[in-house]
């Protein structure tokens, strides 16, 4: 009796297999972030960010450029060092319990990732599309560019690294190789970073006008197909999952 | 890790588990893939999508379901062959529905004030539900490119056309005949504004007259067939769980 007694209060007093408050800050952190960036391109968009030679333009956008040039590289740096360093040395021996727990982690990151690429391949970057065929760009570094690729992307960069390396480094599903389709789901969006080296490039040429179907573009389509990976990733977990929980379902 | 231990505690537990994982599962592929379909689907159909002076009888009915047929028919590859979830079309469908309109009304219309009725994104929900109903009915790849893929295209101008039938009655302005959206267009000049007309100018347009759209939808069928069965096949290759091993 009083062994089970200790048992209860074992489980009792563990971590929860989900921690909501991680899922909920981690999801909100993008939307409120995002909502502010929204309300910044609004304000000054217009306000300072048509002429790329206005001392305004420096103050309000340039600055803005470098200050999240040095945010990201910093919160790279830390984060996907603190996941290596904190990295479990004897994930084969972890037990099916801690786990399970350490798959919802994933799917936490996951789910911050999934928000990451909504915001920096869909909103950010259609909304790239009125801005340009509305203002004659004068400048790589328009206000919709430093919001799009210099943000949005690497935001979404650093987190799916961040969701990579918490797979590799914690979980014993993901120590019989590299997940091929994991690497494409990751590395084909940030893939579409550099590409912006040939968008800028093409845009020398055709600065005018902007023509969201030019073939230009279609490099950033190329690489927007690696999101499809995020199947594999899905099939990948559900094997896993399968074997924890396969004959407790049964 | 013990063979003998269990992850949970009990059945309910279980249970309780693997539909929080489901929840997971369904927003990862709903965001994800919005955000790969959407990004694909601006700059290969985007601007006939952004502008209703675009939505023409000819390139809009052409490209739209052309381009748009890629993710649903690799969704399907994996939520159909894998899990026999028929509604991988649906789901691609409602997520570019999603990401186009919170950026139509809070970026083209908040941002830089373009109407909400010259920016509206193009309907795919009918063609969607059918390519789901087909592969469900039939089970069948082939039978769901074949007749799934034509209804696909064929269904894409009926499917907008008590939207963009109003906006195509002949106007008279200033001396010249255009439509609706046209004048539109005139209206709210944009950087890429010349592109298009000088486009749409060449060919036979006129002379085909009110054959054009059917025409021009008959044909987006029949690329749509084989975009599915192209992107069937990627969907597969994407849904593989291959680990690259260590040399």
């Amino acid at each position: 009796m009083a062994a089970t007694t200790e048992s209860v209060k074992a489980d009792a007093a563990e971590a929860p297999l989900l921690n909501k408050r991680n899922l909920i800050l981690g999801v909100l952190l993008y939307v409120v972030f995002y909502a502010w960036v929204r309300w910044y391109e609004g304000v000054y968009g217009w306000s300072a960010g048509l002429d790329s030679f206005a001392p305004e333009f420096e103050t309000y956008w340039m600055n803005f450029l470098y200050i999240e040039f040095v945010l990201e590289v910093t919160t790279a740096g830390i984060l996907w060092g603190y996941l290596w360093k904190t990295r479990d040395r004897k994930v084969m021996s972890i037990t099916p319990r801690e786990e399970l727990r350490r798959h919802t982690t994933h799917w936490v990151w996951l789910t911050c990732y999934a928000t990451a690429i909504y915001y920096g391949a869909s909103y950010f970057t259609e909304q790239d599309g009125t801005w340009h065929q509305t203002i004659v760009r004068d400048t790589d570094f328009t206000p919709s560019h430093i919001i799009e690729f210099y943000l949005s992307y690497p935001i979404y960069i650093i987190t799916g690294f961040a969701s990579f390396l918490y797979a590799k480094t914690r979980l014993p599903h993901y120590q019989q190789g590299l997940s091929l389709q994991y690497m494409v789901s990751v590395i084909g969006p940030f893939m579409i970073l550099p590409n912006v080296g040939l968008n800028e490039w093409g845009h020398t040429f055709w600065f005018m006008e902007e023509l969201f179907v030019a073939p230009l573009h279609y490099g950033f389509v190329f690489f927007g197909w690696a999101a499809l990976g995020i199947l594999g990733v899905v099939n990948t977990e559900v094997q896993a999952l399968s074997k924890l929980l396969k004959k407790d379902l049964a | 890790m013990s063979a003998s231990q269990s992850a949970v505690r009990s059945r309910a537990e279980a249970v309780k588990v693997s539909r929080m994982f489901d929840w997971f599962i369904l927003w990862a592929i709903f965001f994800v893939v919005l955000g790969g379909y959407h990004i694909h689907y601006m700059l290969t159909g985007g601007d006939w999508d952004f502008w209703s002076d675009w939505k023409d009888r000819r390139l809009w009915v052409t490209v739209a379901p052309i381009v748009a047929m890629t993710f649903p028919a690799a969704v399907q590859a994996c939520l159909w062959w894998r899990y026999r979830l028929p509604f991988g079309a649906v789901v691609c469908v409602l997520g570019l529905l999603l990401g186009e309109w919170i950026n139509r009304y809070l970026n083209f219309w908040g941002w830089t004030y373009f109407p909400v009725n010259f920016v509206f994104p193009s309907i795919f929900m009918p063609s969607a539900i059918v390519l789901d109903v087909v592969l469900m009915m039939t089970g069948s790849m082939t039978a769901t490119a074949v007749l799934g893929g034509m209804a696909w295209g064929l269904l894409f101008y009926p499917s907008n056309w008590a939207v963009i039938g109003p906006l195509h009655v002949p106007v008279e302005y200033n001396g010249m005949m255009m439509t609706l959206a046209d004048l539109q267009g005139y209206h709210y000049v944009r950087t890429g504004t010349p592109e298009y007309i000088r486009m749409v100018e060449k060919g036979t347009l006129r002379t085909f007259g009110k054959d054009v759209a059917p025409v021009s939808a008959f044909f987006s069928a029949f690329v749509s067939i084989l975009i599915y069965f192209l992107w069937h096949f990627f969907g597969r290759w994407f849904s593989s769980t291959d680990f690259v091993k260590s040399a």
